[in-house]
């Protein structure tokens, strides 16, 4: 009971709104009036709660009221009801806080894009358009195409290409043509914002009131801006080992896409796409690299194909240090790069391993920026183990007039594809009288190491979780792409695979491939399946010949069967 | 303020050398002295609004790669106009007020400006006849 009380009192207090309490074991006749509340409201426990004379009832009914906005409405007549400078103020300028502003701008909204970037212990920074444009997405795959063209040249001389020079590469010319196109984004955006009326502040956006935010901009200059709704779409930035040495001398993606010279030997630490993906291609450049994993590759991905995935890095050049962890970090000379002395244990015993590197690089997983915007100023609801923001299926907080969209979701995708949706439509629901959901079933992704790897649908881990093995039947096959045959490139490595539910007609509800191009080759097949693709349709489809693509037409080897599927000829 | 005009007005005279101690333009060589980098809006004001000779503007950005071939090719031949001409310089990512001022989307984008208004405008790179012509028209005009 105390308990409730005060959670009515934090209530009150989140919303700025003034309460009277009386609290009936301080008052003689606290026994008398709580006979006539049974008499008048019919609730005989405490907290009773009434607001403008109207009853509301216990904690949980005052939440409630709070959570649909009828406490709001019973408050409004009290309040001096100033109009709010904007409809809709969005903190964070990335995937989602941009298509989200455009999308209400366009529907006739006063709309307000708060962002700024807190520089890397580094000093690094960058423009309007969050991770994916700057540091994530359009980098990376711009870095990922300069190593395939390495092996490309490669190739090249087995199809007849003659030149005597040996090609080498030069990081600094790659970073600047990378850097350059990414600016043309950072002001294109920009242009975009301006075209349609939103205002955009580089500014630090922060909850100070209810309705209410303080900016800060570079100079240190403060302004407050309300509005009648706001979305939250600050993103992640990337985890520390918290070991003595990490944030003074390692780089994290956050720095690498813009490193003014090239790293060098290079030890990525961690096991999430972002460390293979950034391990893949910084090998493919023709560096030395090294990739120290804790535990398994690619958590939350089929970890068949994580195996795979890793098993053609290595043999393509990658050393892996499996089963350790960083301790410590030493610098022995400074320099562009330096060298790093890195001392690490084993997770499974005493052994401690020790090397010099040029360059560490910290990829264990991304964090969450939302303990420093005043979220709990206005009681907005964060999961305190991860710091990400649980919403409602309409992307809506625990406060009803604050949505959030893209990483920061508990428990939703990590995609900026995700987040222009979710954004997009969650402007038509407020704005635009729509009614249409995000639909986070299905979506297909793909993870861009050396041998890239596309999915759509369930791991196959998890399917048989949901379903049960006995219920499923899974095709695969190895491939060899053909032109990898002329270029004499491993065969019996490409590989694709369909989980199939058979009590659904065989839904095909997982779909993965290891190959050249998988993310082109995964596209269509995730319309298929939000299409409700079977085996059968799957079988009827003819496929598109000489293709990757086209082994998921004529899948018929069986898990089950244990036949083999290795590769002889054409 | 006083000091904005003196400076303005010296700006305007033909005399050679005279600019170099002021620190604003680009080297010493009679070439380089009709360009200029636009320093700050003030800046802007002063010796590109308020001039008494056309000013181009070449709006440009580090990241764009036809800008670093407007730019000399432009700023060569105003040179060759011997100061009938001035050539103002403005980093769209550094100027970004300015830039979005004079509706600037894509780069390069050159303004010609004539007692404080837009006379011209062109985006995107011109080979050396259409820039000569674009020039001719400015000061003819």
């Amino acid at each position: 009971m105390a308990f409730d009380m005060s959670q009515v009192k934090e209530l009150f207090r989140s919303i700025g709104v003034e309460y009277y309490a009386l609290e009936l074991d301080a008052t003689d006749d606290g026994a008398s009036i709580q006979q006539v509340l049974v008499e008048l409201t019919n609730q005989r426990t405490v907290p009773n709660v009434f607001v403008n004379g109207t009853h509301i009832g216990g904690c949980d009914a005052t939440y409630q009221a709070y959570q649909d906005g009828s406490l709001q409405k019973l408050l409004g007549d009290n309040q001096i009801t100033e109009p709010y400078e904007y409809d809709l103020i969005i903190i964070g300028g990335g995937s989602g806080g941009l298509a989200c502003s455009k999308e209400a701008a366009t529907l006739g909204k006063k709309v307000m894009v708060l962002d700024y970037v807190v520089p890397t212990p580094l000093g690094t920074s960058w423009g309007l358009g969050g991770t994916c444009v700057n540091v994530g997405c359009i980098p990376k795959k711009l870095m990922h195409q300069a190593a395939l063209l390495g092996q490309a040249l490669q190739d090249s001389r087995k199809y007849g290409w003659q030149y005597e020079e040996q090609v080498k590469h030069n990081w600094e010319i790659m970073v600047e043509a990378i850097q350059n196109y990414i600016g043309s984004l950072n002001w294109g955006y920009r242009v975009s914002l301006r075209e349609k009326s939103v205002t955009y502040l580089n500014s630090y956006g922060e909850f100070v009131e209810p309705h209410k935010i303080k900016a800060t901009n570079r100079k240190g200059q403060v302004t407050y801006h309300t509005a009648e709704t706001f979305v939250l779409a600050t993103g992640e930035r990337p985890r520390y080992l918290g070991i003595p040495g990490d944030k003074e001398f390692c780089i994290t993606s956050d720095d690498l896409f813009s490193l003014p010279y090239c790293p060098g030997k290079t030890l990525v630490v961690g096991a999430s796409y972002v460390a293979l993906e950034c391990a893949g291609f910084l090998a493919g450049l023709g560096l030395d690299v090294t990739v120290m994993v804790r535990s398994i590759l690619l958590r939350g991905f089929d970890q068949e194909m994580a195996e795979k995935v890793g098993a053609y890095m290595e043999t393509h050049g990658v050393k892996f240090v499996r089963k350790f962890v960083p301790v410590q970090v030493e610098q022995l000379e400074q320099g562009m790069p330096g060298r790093l002395k890195v001392t690490a244990k084993s997770t499974e015993g005493s052994e401690i391993f020790a090397e010099e590197y040029n360059t560490v690089l910290i990829a264990i997983g991304r964090d969450a920026c939302t303990r420093n915007i005043g979220l709990q100023t206005i009681g907005v609801k964060i999961n305190e183990k991860n710091g990400k923001v649980p919403v409602n299926d309409e992307e809506q907080t625990n406060v009803p007039y604050v949505y959030a969209i893209g990483d920061i979701l508990d428990g939703k995708l990590e995609l900026t594809p995700v987040a222009i949706q979710a954004g997009r439509l969650l402007a038509q629901r407020l704005y635009g009288g729509s009614s249409r959901k995000c639909d986070y079933i299905n979506v297909p992704t793909t993870v861009f190491t050396p041998l890239e790897y596309g999915s759509c649908g369930y791991p196959e881990e998890k399917a048989m979780e949901e379903y049960g093995k006995q219920n499923l039947e899974v095709y695969h096959t190895l491939f060899w792409p053909l032109e990898w045959t002329v270029a004499g490139r491993d065969n019996n490595t490409c590989y694709a695979k369909i989980i199939c539910n058979k009590q659904d007609n065989n839904r095909v509800i997982g779909l993965h491939v290891l190959g050249p191009n998988a993310g082109e080759v995964t596209q269509g097949f995730a319309a298929a399946i939000k299409c409700g693709l079977t085996k059968e349709l799957l079988d009827e489809t003819i496929g598109i010949h000489p293709t990757c693509a086209e082994v998921f037409t004529t899948m018929d080897i069986t898990k089950s069967s244990g036949q083999d599927i290795t590769q002889k000829g054409c | 303020m006083a000091q904005r005009l003196a400076l303005q007005r010296l700006l305007s005279l033909p005399a050679r050398g005279s600019l170099a101690s002021h620190g604003r333009a680009l080297g010493t060589s009679a070439g380089r002295r009709s360009t200029f980098n636009v320093q700050d809006g003030s800046d802007f004001q002063d010796r590109v609004v308020n001039s008494p000779k056309p000013v181009v503007v070449d709006f440009h950005a580090q990241w764009c790669g036809p800008c670093k071939i407007l730019g000399p090719r432009l700023e060569k031949l105003v040179a060759k106009l011997e100061g009938k001409v001035l050539m103002a310089k403005v980093d769209i990512d550094d100027h970004t007020d300015l830039a979005i001022e004079y509706e600037v989307s894509a780069v390069p984008t050159v303004l010609a400006m004539k007692n404080g208004d837009v006379v011209d405008k062109f985006v995107g790179i011109k080979d050396e006849d259409q820039l000569e012509a674009f020039l001719k028209k400015l000061i003819g005009a």
